[in-house]
């Protein structure tokens, strides 16, 4: 009997959530993930079309069938490397265009206004990217299991290399998307640190034939790690030491997420 | 007494127009020649130091080249091809989702000019990119220069095909989706494939006359022509299906300005 619509319902409340917003921690990676899904062809197609171009002319151009690594043969030591290559580029895109493209067009306050603590928004942007990561990956090894012999000696390495590369990348990416000021800004890191640590790492060849120098910085190197550890889940052939990678990997990762965590705690380039 | 403003008058071609309009796209690319001109500096001497790398210690040969020799025309073309190609495609594309095409198509320009400002300046970023390209891998690898004319016809050619290319892609595409299928799906397969970085005598016979049948593929074997003086194919051939092509695609890109394709209601 009362007049108005409204009075019927209760009021609202201010919404309690404990000590992580999961709902809004589950809406931001959400949101990472449709973002990819929508453009798919873009995003997951396109880095596919881009691989599968490589194994073609790297094969066509060197890979007689004497070519050998080890005593893997030059096609199967390829295809983890392009794979791992495919899904570190999307891992690193999907985060950096992500924060770029909203702070050029001002949309970023939507993701800063809502209450996510800085926890909440490493985790969120990472997830969603690390999503991308392992999507591309596995529609890429789908593909190549047509066209390459690509076993499976380990399949533990694989996984986690798959997703501590993934997430490093996509770690990368938020702070290369919260420092870049302009597109020109992230062009340069993508083509000036992200392709050649991910070319010049060993996705192409072993570092065993590198001369002594060289060697030694590519075990400094994370994107070697992570390449190499995934290649040896695939093939059983390792460059370098695998323990150290899974150490290096683990305590690389530790670090970025701390450096994104801190980047969004202070508001780095975000908040006035 | 101010003298009255007249408009200026021009004969058959607006001259200072097509200049301005040329100019216009030179200076977008000089704004952003990290991504314009570096990038596709550093992504191909990372391929060409992939690619040393993994051929191992033998070497690889094709014909009397080091695969070297025979790899770094490839590259420099393609990156004139490819710049070149985006360049047209990219500033259209901008400038239509932006709205300020408007300020281009107002002008007093023919789509005569039009098509040749935009093939024009996006072929001297090809060129300049290739340039570019080419400097730093010339101290790393000796060309065996065989033929100046033929280098300049093909990387020209190859410029202005692709520079066309883009204009007709940048009128075409409505969104950044479009032009990035058609730089994934199109341009870089057809470089690719064409002996950018392989010998197509090396293919199976049927891929082989399939490659032949792409006007890209003779715009490098060209250019690889002039610079080390090895041939899959004709020069001859190739001069004329680069020509031909560049001409249909010029007629195509004109058609495409005089009807106001997607430019006008």
């Amino acid at each position: 009997m009362s007049g108005h619509p409204a009075a019927d319902r209760a009021i609202p409340q201010v919404r309690h959530f404990g000590a992580v917003n999961w709902i809004g921690l589950w809406t931001l990676y959400c949101r990472e993930v449709r973002r990819f899904v929508k453009v798919a062809t873009q995003t997951v197609l396109a880095p596919l079309v881009t691989t599968l171009l490589y194994l073609a002319i790297f094969v066509l151009a060197i890979g007689d069938p004497a070519h050998k690594i080890g005593d893997v043969p030059f096609q199967s030591f390829l295809a983890p490397g392009l794979i791992m290559m495919a899904m570190a580029q999307n891992a690193f895109a999907n985060t950096s265009s992500s924060i770029m493209i909203s702070k050029i067009q001002g949309n970023i306050v939507d993701t800063l206004m809502p209450p996510l603590s800085p926890g909440e928004l490493t985790c969120g942007f990472a997830l969603g990217g690390m999503t991308r990561g392992l999507a591309v990956g596995f529609v890429m090894w789908g593909a190549m299991t047509f066209l390459v012999p690509v076993g499976a000696h380990d399949l533990l390495f694989v996984l986690f290399h798959a997703v501590a590369a993934s997430l490093m990348l996509s770690l990368l990416g938020i702070i290369g998307g919260i420092w870049s000021e302009k597109f020109d800004h992230l062009a340069a890191v993508t083509n000036f640190i992200i392709t050649p640590f991910a070319f010049l790492s060993g996705t192409f060849y072993s570092i065993g034939g590198l001369p002594p120098f060289w060697h030694g910085v590519a075990h400094l190197n994370p994107f070697f790690y992570m390449i190499d550890g995934f290649r040896y889940g695939f093939t059983g052939h390792a460059d370098g030491s695998l323990t150290a990678g899974l150490f290096v990997l683990t305590i690389v990762d530790i670090l970025l997420w701390a450096l994104a965590y801190r980047m969004f705690a202070r508001g780095y380039r975000l908040k006035a | 007494m101010p003298t009255l403003v007249m408009p200026r008058r021009y004969g058959a071609m607006n001259w200072r127009g097509l200049w301005t309009l040329c100019l216009k796209d030179l200076h977008r690319a000089r704004k952003n020649f990290r991504y314009s001109v570096l990038g596709p500096v550093v992504s191909n001497l990372l391929f060409l130091i992939v690619f040393a790398m993994a051929q191992g210690r033998g070497g690889v040969y094709v014909g009397d080249l080091t695969f070297l020799q025979f790899l770094v025309p490839g590259l420099v073309i393609f990156a004139v091809c490819e710049t070149a190609y985006s360049t047209s495609s990219e500033s259209l594309l901008f400038d239509k989702m932006e709205g300020i095409i408007a300020d281009t198509l107002m002008a007093p320009l023919t789509p005569t000019e039009l098509t040749a400002g935009y093939a024009c300046s996006s072929a001297m970023m090809g060129l300049i990119t290739g340039a570019a390209v080419a400097v730093p891998m010339l101290f790393v690898v000796h060309l065996p220069i065989a033929s100046l004319p033929l280098i300049l016809f093909f990387a020209a050619g190859g410029a202005l095909m692709h520079g066309l290319l883009g204009i007709i892609v940048g009128l075409w595409a409505e969104r950044w989706d479009h032009h990035a299928a058609a730089m994934t799906f199109i341009v870089i397969p057809f470089g690719f494939l064409s002996g950018t970085f392989y010998s197509v005598a090396s293919l199976p016979a049927l891929a082989e006359s399939v490659a032949r049948l792409n006007p890209v593929f003779y715009v490098i074997d060209g250019f690889r022509a002039g610079s080390t003086g090895h041939a899959d194919g004709s020069a001859i051939t190739g001069a004329v299906v680069v020509t031909l092509v560049v001409l249909a695609l010029a007629a195509c890109a004109h058609r495409l300005f005089r009807i106001g394709y997607k430019l006008k209601p």
